[in-house]
């Protein structure tokens, strides 16, 4: 095993021993199987725990803009993902896939994926970028 | 040079006091013979993993011995109050927190004249959340006096599993899917330690909201080199925008998701909402008849 798998695995060991407790589920909170993109102006990023959220100004599926709240990981297991507190700026032009809520006058996702246009920085397709 | 006589008597004396000593120096240890549970423990989720890890589907009901007053509060529970802003950084209470992802640790509280043990005490990562295990015999506090999410915890050794009695719990839920708890509730632990496993279980009896005792139990593994996340910084925000006091909730019979969770599994809404009926094996030719249409 190489010295990069090694860090790895030990990254992923010290993640899960970190995994903030969920203060609620997210399978009863979200629609699991389904998916939705949303784009727009990031409006505030709240790094914390148990879970952070990203507020997002973007359009609905009729145009009609709305503020999105989008759930994140906790503090404490985002940081071992090299997320931090400064990693999002309101004004940042982000495209955000995620879980819809449950109930649709929410505006609520869980984040699967995000995309800052700008410089390319993205989070959610690479091993351990997850959280619960 | 000693003479034979004295030799013999010498013998005889040390025959005598080297069991005495030996008897003393063991009553002097009483509780060194016990298993040591010092240490930092963290979960092993091969047990209930969808319910404690990512989360219980809504309408999870199985497994609890609910009564009617839960099933009530269930129906009418939406779980996206929990991101009121009250409730956001509410500890689960005992009999939940094991529950969970979780890291804990025990040292051992001793009386620095004898060395007995006074206190086993705990910490534990989620929520930050501090239990004393008192060893030393006092009695649990009055009825009036107040209640934590933690409680107040009595232990006695039983060979070697240690049994904990804890009361003076507040209320809270048993599953997020919105099973109450109530601040009667009481729970018997047995901590049984294998090796670097330590098996926990919880006995739960709860006369507001649970027909009987609610079993559960879990693993923890011993963490040999530790680590540094040990905070839970929670902090109180604006999660999903909402009207001010707003606080989410069903009217009876309005709840559109009540059923999910026996829907996405195939299994009859009246064996999930069930109750202590359906936790035992005799259940099985009930649920097969309901399963195929030909119960009474």
């Amino acid at each position: 095993m190489g010295f990069n798998a090694r860090l790895l695995l030990a990254a992923l060991a010290v993640a899960a021993v970190g995994a903030a407790q969920a203060h609620h589920s997210f399978t009863a909170t979200y629609f699991e199987d389904r998916t939705i993109t949303i784009e727009g102006k990031l409006l505030q990023f709240m790094f914390r725990n148990p879970h952070s959220f990203v507020h997002v100004e973007a359009p609905d599926e009729d145009g009609n803009l709305r503020r999105w709240a989008v759930e994140w990981g906790g503090a404490g297991q985002l940081s071992g993902q090299g997320v931090t507190s400064q990693t999002l700026r309101p004004g940042d032009i982000v495209t955000i896939e995620g879980n819809p809520g449950r109930d649709p006058g929410d505006y609520r996702l869980r984040m699967l994926y995000l995309r800052r246009k700008s410089d390319g920085f993205d989070w959610g397709r690479r091993p351990g970028e997850t959280f619960n | 040079m000693t003479a034979p006589g004295h030799r013999k008597r010498r013998e005889r004396r040390f025959l005598i006091a080297a069991p005495v000593a030996a008897a003393l120096l063991l009553a002097a240890h009483p509780a060194g013979a016990q298993i040591s549970l010092a240490g930092e423990w963290v979960g092993r989720y091969h047990e209930d993993q969808s319910d404690r890890i990512p989360g219980d589907v809504q309408g999870d009901f199985t497994g609890v011995p609910l009564n009617d007053a839960a099933r009530r509060y269930a129906e009418a529970f939406d779980v996206t109050r929990v991101a009121v802003l009250e409730h956001q950084c509410q500890p689960y209470n005992l009999p939940h927190i094991y529950r969970g992802p979780l890291q804990f640790r025990i040292w051992e509280e001793k009386d620095p004249q004898t060395q007995e043990i006074i206190a086993y005490r705990q910490y534990l990562g989620t929520y930050m959340q501090w239990r004393t295990i008192w060893m030393d015999g006092r009695p649990h506090p009055p009825e009036y006096a107040p209640h934590t999410f933690m409680g107040f915890s009595t232990g006695r050794w039983h060979g070697d599993i240690l049994t904990v009695e804890t009361t003076h719990i507040k209320k809270e839920f048993y599953r997020r899917s919105g099973i109450p708890s109530s601040d009667l509730t009481t729970v018997v632990e047995h901590y049984i330690r294998h090796g670097d496993v330590l098996s926990h279980v919880m006995i739960i009896t709860d006369p507001v909201y649970l027909t009987e005792p609610y079993v559960n139990s879990q693993e923890f593994v011993l963490l040999e080199r530790g680590n540094q996340n040990w905070l839970y910084n929670c902090e109180y925000v604006m999660e999903v925008p909402m009207p001010k006091h707003e606080v989410p909730f069903y009217l009876p019979g309005k709840n559109p998701f009540i059923e999910d969770f026996a829907d996405k599994f195939g299994l009859p809404f009246e064996a999930v909402f069930g109750g202590a009926e359906t936790l035992y094996p005799e259940y099985m030719p009930k649920l097969e008849a309901l399963m195929n249409g030909t119960a009474q």
